[in-house]
């Protein structure tokens, strides 16, 4: 289980206090304005931002004094996750060897991963030589390979065509369950992921302002900044 | 566009005294840079020939006595030049054959300089002896000739001009012929070890060596001269060498192509007169071609007087250069 | 042929035919033949030399220069922005100031021999010839090189850097992930530039060289032109010159392809690596080493500070002027060529998807460099010279030389932006039909401000220093600041000269400073 309580992070110009649970191998789909503090929530999973007070744990062990690479975590952003001059196997190998010096049972889990987001022979090709959809697969594969029971994907298919996104939403909800891993993904399309996720955290101003299964958060519409938000307001 | 635009905003910003002596005609002299420069004798001549030619004598310059040449060559007819001052002998016979320049028609009998002249082209203005300089407080037994200097193996490091880009290195390349002859190649092979480097200019090689980086360095035997009458300072002397110096002598003469004839005559007359030779001592730091009734001037007075004047003509110049290059070349440059 | 109507192409053309004109001139007005053949041996020699004193200056400035890099990359202190703003200007530096200045420091009786005598260490110091070369040109070059190598290490996306941290990349990794694909794009633009700088340089190697074995082929072309006057021979050396410089930086540039330039530039995420031991105590060795070599040369130049106030007169304010109006036509030049030859490179690149054609624009301002500028300069002198009074011919030549010497600089900071706008914003504006002076304000403009202003500034501070081909016209007409500087030399004034020095690098320095603003400043 992943626990958040009262994290709380301070800027000149923004102030966040979050507190969310997502249960071991649920889905957990966060939605809300941009600009509201989605994206600094997975960074402060991810350890890139730290929390000046608050507890943040999974199954009980506390993530805060541990540096990002030590985290359970792996992590996915919208652009630039592949480095353009390494092959897509190698950008996979990164998430197992930043060193690139494989054996042979890595090498195995490389073509794994590769093979179970449906992209086996493409191993050698470059980002350059890749489509959007198949550079998105290899990154999800990166974050596969290093058996982390946590996997954050920051808006990971905002830039694909409608039926894309909806293939990859599956894939990633096959992959979770096949493996029990706990997934918390941004998304600004809540509708994609209605049947799929088990959660949705709503966050606004940066606080998560509702919290449940998907269809209750989102009727939630008393709260003005969610009625905006559907356009129902 | 702009290439006008910049014409107009240069010659605002230059063209300050242009305007005054429009009525006047104008006389205008090429000579090299610290000639015109501020501490240079151009101003105090301009004041005394302009008061008594009623006219308006404007300098232009080059960076020195080869870019002389080289920008008259690449004007050619069209040059501006009604008279050139700063030529020097070593440059006179291809200067001589731009077929810019009208015989000088001066009397030049009685000139100051230690050789016969007989020159109708060029008249000379000023002279020196090329000479090494040193710091007397650092070398205390400078070389007495410049055998001693080549052939001792321990003696003083020296800084010298590259003789294809400067004056006073092209004049040392002959200083070391007219010693040598034939064996010149070889004397440059064994000095080479003590030259710390070959400068482009006078002006650097002069730099090093004030900032200590060679004991002596190719000058003039008048160069003290300037640190004691600016500076106050007497611990830079000549070295004298028992073999003689080499001469060096500056040239003036007058175009073919220009407008005004008489009026160049007349400067060139005034060119070995009192007003333009009393200028030269203490600003160009040279002998004046023609001696004041006085004799030799004050100044330098506690200079290295030489006992032989060395000088290839300039037809020798001309004729040899080349091949006085390549030997020196392949000597240094292994 | 529609393209050739096209001002970049037209730029393109106009240059190719002043420097092929330039060249023809000179060897119609040379006459007779050429004797090359009697200087062959020597001339081998030369070539041989320059290429592998350049081949070793560019490598050395490249290496420093990376280093100096990375370390001001990853390295946060006290005065750090105007470290960074000083690094453009060592390549500005007159030449004879920067001799004189390396000797203040490593010569026989500089700063460096005083202090090993202080502490008991009587050695004879002698840099004249490579060390003495090297010297002086690594110093010139590699905070160049570093200040273009910090820009594009400044380019890396905030992604991958959060994706080093959670991937756990060790120091190398960050480097050779993260930060060796940023700088590889630079390296052939930078060691082409730095080598035929060096493979040029005159004063420099002459003076430090030690010797005639120690020259490069502009001391024969220089030769040529001033002490024999041979302007065939000049005219065929600058051509030879041309031509294997040419050789060599097409070679470069067809080596190593152009990374693409669309990059998001960010907020800076932190770097990971900022917090290893050893590569913090490997920093600071190349900082504090680079402060060494760098300040001491830096503050023998504040030596001129004494006699400042006996060269500020009339012939100071004068030449002053004239230096700062023909910096900035030359600067103005510079900019308006590197952006129609940019734009030309995006159209090839972009629109006509002709990516070696683009690359041959690309490659043209750096071939300028080879470009000998005494022999384009009297060669140009006399094409013109049947038209224009030759009183006037330097007004018109000494910004048009001093431009195109500048050129290949401005093009670094400007070429690569005009990609940037083309590849971020050159659909969405052929879709809005924006064109000429529209897309030019809306589309170019915002992104090209900054960097012109910075390759404006870069360029007047080159053109500033610059002796150059003001030997070849400077007068009382056309006095600029390096000539007076020379003036002084010649008349025994080392100290006015050396004030003047001061001056000219102050000046620099704020333009420098001002570029290094606006080059680092975020879009």
């Amino acid at each position: 289980m992943l626990l958040i309580d009262r994290c709380r992070l301070t800027w000149p110009d923004f102030r966040a206090e979050y507190t969310l649970a997502v249960e071991t191998g649920a889905l957990c789909a966060v939605v809300g304005p941009s600009g509201g503090g989605k994206t600094t929530l997975l960074h402060m999973i991810a350890g890139f931002e730290q929390p000046e007070s608050g507890a943040l744990t999974l199954d009980g062990r506390s993530l805060l004094p541990l540096p990002p690479a030590r985290r359970p975590v792996a992590i996915v952003f919208q652009d630039h996750n592949l480095f353009p001059h390494l092959t897509a196997a190698q950008n996979v190998a990164l998430g197992l060897r930043p060193s690139l010096r494989l054996t042979d049972a890595e090498r195995t889990a490389v073509a794994e991963a590769l093979d179970a987001v449906e992209l086996d022979g493409l191993e050698a090709r470059k980002p350059g030589e890749m489509s959007g959809g198949q550079r998105q697969r290899v990154a999800l594969a990166r974050a596969l390979v290093s058996h982390r029971p946590l996997i954050l994907l920051d808006e990971p298919f905002s830039s694909l065509d409608p039926g894309l996104r909806r293939g990859m939403i599956g894939l990633v909800d096959a992959l979770r369950r096949r493996r029990r891993i706990t997934v918390v993904m941004t998304i600004h399309t809540p509708e994609d992921v209605m049947e799929v996720a088990d959660q949705m955290a709503f966050v606004a101003d940066g606080s998560v302002i509702a919290s449940g299964p998907p269809g209750r958060v989102l009727r939630q519409y008393d709260d003005p900044r969610i009625g905006a938000f559907c356009g129902t307001g | 566009m702009f290439k006008r635009l910049g014409l107009t905003l240069l010659s605002l910003g230059l063209a300050t005294g242009a305007a005054l002596a429009q009525s006047k005609p104008v006389l205008t002299v090429y000579t090299y840079s610290s000639f015109s420069g501020k501490y240079g004798p151009a101003k105090t001549i301009e004041e005394r020939f302009e008061a008594t030619c009623n006219c308006d004598l404007q300098w232009v310059t080059a960076e020195d006595a080869g870019s002389l040449v080289g920008r008259l060559r690449l004007e050619g007819e069209s040059t501006k030049a009604d008279v050139v001052v700063g030529l020097d002998m070593n440059l006179a016979a291809e200067a001589r054959n731009l077929k810019l320049f009208a015989p000088h028609g001066v009397d030049t009998k009685g000139v100051a300089v230690p050789v016969e002249w007989e020159d109708d082209t060029f008249i000379p203005f000023d002279w020196g002896y090329l000479a090494f300089v040193y710091d007397s407080n650092k070398l205390k037994t400078p070389p007495a000739s410049l055998k001693e200097l080549v052939e001792n193996p321990n003696g003083p490091k020296v800084v010298l001009q590259d003789p294809r880009t400067s004056a006073p290195g092209l004049g040392f390349l002959l200083w070391m012929r007219k010693v040598y002859g034939d064996g010149a190649d070889a004397a440059w092979a064994q000095l080479k070890p003590r030259v710390v480097t070959f400068t482009k200019g006078w002006s650097e090689a002069y730099g090093l060596f004030l900032k200590g980086e060679a004991d002596m360095v190719m000058s003039y035997t008048t160069s003290p001269a300037y640190h004691v009458v600016a500076e106050k300072k007497d611990n830079y002397r000549a070295a004298a060498f028992s073999e003689g110096h080499y001469l060096h002598v500056e040239l003036a003469g007058r175009t073919r192509t220009t407008k005004q004839p008489e009026l160049a005559k007349s400067f060139l007359d005034f060119v070995l007169t009192e007003p333009f030779q009393s200028a030269i001592p203490e600003t160009n730091w040279m002998y004046p071609a023609k001696n004041p009734a006085s004799g030799t001037p004050a100044i330098f007075k506690d200079m290295v007087q030489p006992s032989k004047a060395l000088i290839f003509t300039p037809e020798e110049v001309l004729e040899n250069r080349r091949a006085f290059t390549d030997g020196w070349l392949n000597a240094t440059s292994r | 042929m529609r393209s050739l109507s096209h001002p970049g192409s037209l730029v393109a053309l106009a240059i190719l035919a002043l420097v092929v004109g330039g060249f023809a001139t000179l060897v119609l007005a040379g006459g007779e033949k050429p004797a090359l053949l009697a200087i062959g041996p020597y001339l081998v020699r030369v070539l041989i030399f320059s290429t592998v004193q350049a081949a070793l200056s560019s490598l050395l400035s490249l290496v420093f220069g990376a280093a100096l890099a990375l370390a001001l990359a990853r390295r946060r202190f006290p005065g750090r922005n105007l470290v960074v703003s000083a690094l453009g200007l060592t390549m500005v530096m007159p030449t004879i100031v920067a001799v004189f200045a390396v000797l203040a420091v490593y010569g026989r009786s500089g700063w460096l021999a005083a202090g090993l005598h202080g502490i008991g260490i009587p050695v004879e110091i002698s840099i004249f010839g490579y060390p003495g070369i090297l010297i002086a040109h690594v110093f010139l070059n590699a905070p160049f090189v570093a200040r273009i190598m910090l820009d594009a290490l400044n380019t890396v996306p905030a992604e991958q850097w959060r994706l080093a941290q959670t991937l756990g990349f060790s120091p190398a990794q960050i480097l050779r992930h993260l930060d060796w694909p940023a700088l590889r794009g630079e390296v052939p633009g930078l060691a082409g530039l730095v080598f035929l700088v060096c493979f040029k340089s005159f004063a420099i190697v002459l003076a430090l060289g030690g010797g005639p074995a120690r020259a490069t082929l502009e001391v024969a072309i220089y030769e040529a032109l001033k002490i024999d006057l041979d302007f065939g021979r000049a005219a065929w050396l600058a051509f030879i010159q041309t031509a294997l410089c040419l050789a060599l930086t097409l070679a470069l540039n067809w080596a190593i392809a152009r990374p693409p330039a669309a990059q998001t530039v960010r907020a800076l995420a932190v770097r990971p690596d900022r917090t290893d031991r050893g590569l913090l105590a490997w920093d600071s060795l190349v900082l504090v080493l680079g402060l060494l070599f760098l300040a001491p040369p830096f503050l023998s130049v504040l030596a001129g500070l004494a006699h400042v106030a006996a060269v500020l007169d009339a012939d100071f304010a004068r030449a002053f002027a004239t230096s700062i109006v023909i910096a900035a036509l030359a600067a103005l030049m510079a900019c308006l060529m590197a952006l129609a030859l940019g734009g030309a490179a995006r159209r090839f690149r972009l629109a006509a998807r002709m990516p070696r054609l683009a690359a041959l624009y690309d490659a043209l301002p750096n071939t300028l460099l080879a470009v000998p500028p005494f022999a384009l300069t009297a060669g140009l002198f006399l094409a013109i010279r049947p038209f224009v009074d030759p009183a006037t011919a330097g007004y018109i030549l000494l910004p048009l030389i001093n431009g195109l010497g500048a050129l290949p600089f401005a093009y670094r900071f400007i070429g690569p932006r005009i990609m940037i706008a083309g590849e971020r914003y050159g659909r969405l504006s052929a879709s809005l039909g924006l064109r000429g002076l529209d897309r030019l304000k809306i589309m170019d403009w915002p992104i090209l401000a900054r960097p012109l202003g910075a390759a404006f500034a870069l360029a007047m501070a080159l053109s500033f220093g610059d002796f150059g081909v003001v030997a070849l016209f400077g007068g009382t007409e056309l006095q600029t600041l390096p000539y007076l500087l020379y003036e002084r030399l010649g008349a025994y004034r080392l100290e006015e000269a050396s004030s003047i020095g001061l001056l000219i690098v102050l000046v620099s320095f704020v333009l420098a400073l001002l570029s290094g603003r606006l080059s680092h400043a975020a879009d």
